[in-house]
């Protein structure tokens, strides 16, 4: 004889979804606002160095990014390369080429910043080359990428 | 005319379609945010106009053997040393008394010394409206002026203009250790603007504002208090 009498449907009633869009979107939005596109395809291998002082790197849309690292693909050796957007350059010469054909409007190499992110355990003579050919063509501001870690 | 029922949009795929965007969005994802030293390189030599002689105390000269190995004036010292090392570059001679004779002097740089020199170069450039090098040093000597004002002292301690820290690396050198001695260096020059920012009241060096004029006027007079001057040498094909 139980107190508490079950009535009616016995039936566990349905979730209510309605809401779960919002949830959804909320995520999505998040998402959004968060993503960078990866800008190239890596053709080689960069782990940046950390430097406890390194900044945040600001106005992306005016900077040029050069790779320096050793080549992902066996068949290009194991000698560090040179990778400028998406392809591999054959030697460090044609970098101040590549900086001049990438120039925005109205802007010379000088006012555009080059980021250099170059694998820690490449021998400096390859950088010293290409800041000598930026050099050159007065691209004279430099950024080191580093992984800020404190 | 009969007023016609327009029935419910069914909302159940909404869900679906914005997991479709929610997927896309966490797959193309990098959250990665780019940082990195800033540096300028040295301009071109035929772009430089005047290129004062250095002397051997103004000079900080930091070596790095192909195998890592650091130097500074060819005396092996540990990276972790190089901070000490690098922070009395700039400070121990800083009261115009000479404490070590292998760093670099500091000149006391006085009001009426500013107004002088002010005085100088405007006749100067009177006479030769297209001297470059002269308004430059005029520029420079008026923000010296400024900083004078800014001290009750009407003066303050500038160390050598020709001061200038030398990175010297070999082919084999590695990256990793070269931007650690970069990072070094920024780390130094950032915690002495830091100082002079708690000095004169201006609270946080980082908070300086360059696209406000005085932020940027704070930031030229602490140039000049604690410059960064490095140099490369060339590695040898």
């Amino acid at each position: 004889m139980s107190k508490f009498k079950k009535k009616g449907n016995k039936d566990i009633p349905g979730v209510n979804t309605s809401a779960l869009p919002d949830i959804i979107f909320m995520l999505l939005f998040f998402f959004m606002v968060a993503t960078t596109m990866k800008e190239v395809d890596m053709q080689v291998d960069v782990v940046k160095p950390v430097a406890d002082q390194a900044i945040e790197l600001e106005d992306k849309d005016n900077v040029d990014f050069i790779y320096i690292g050793y080549p992902m693909d066996a068949s290009q050796g194991t000698e560090p390369r040179i990778q400028l957007d998406d392809m591999l350059a054959p030697d460090y010469t044609f970098v101040s080429d590549w900086k001049q054909m990438k120039a925005r409007e109205g802007k010379t190499p000088f006012d555009i910043v080059t980021s250099l992110k170059v694998h820690k355990d490449v021998g400096m003579r390859i950088v010293s080359n290409v800041k000598e050919e930026l050099r050159e063509i007065d691209a004279i501001k430099i950024n080191y990428s580093a992984d800020q870690r404190d | 005319m009969a007023k016609r029922n327009i029935g419910e949009i069914n909302a159940g795929s909404m869900a679906d379609i914005a997991f479709l965007l929610l997927i896309f969005f966490l797959v193309t994802t990098t959250m990665e945010v780019d940082a990195g030293i800033a540096r300028n390189l040295p301009l071109k030599q035929d772009r430089i106009i005047d290129i004062p002689p250095v002397t051997e105390p103004d000079v900080l000269e930091i070596s790095v053997n192909s195998k890592d190995e650091l130097f500074v004036e060819d005396q092996r010292i540990q990276i972790s040393e190089l901070e000490e090392v690098s922070r009395s570059f700039y400070t121990i001679n800083a009261n115009g008394i000479v404490v070590d004779p292998t760093m670099p002097e500091h000149d006391l740089i006085s009001l009426a010394q500013c107004q002088q020199k002010i005085n100088y170069f405007q006749h100067e450039l009177s006479l030769h409206p297209h001297n470059k090098i002269m308004a430059r040093k005029l520029q420079k000597w008026e923000q010296k002026k400024s900083i004078c004002q800014l001290y009750s002292s009407q003066s303050f301690y500038e160390i050598s203009t020709m001061a200038i820290v030398k990175i010297d690396n070999q082919a084999n050198t590695s990256f990793g250790i070269y931007i650690q001695i970069q990072n070094i260096l920024k780390k130094v020059v950032n915690d002495l603007r830091q100082e002079k920012c708690t000095e004169l009241g201006w609270g946080n060096y980082h908070e300086l504002n360059e696209h406000t004029k005085q932020g940027k006027e704070r930031l030229k007079q602490l140039r000049i208090l604690v410059p960064e001057r490095i140099i490369e040498s060339k590695i040898e094909q």
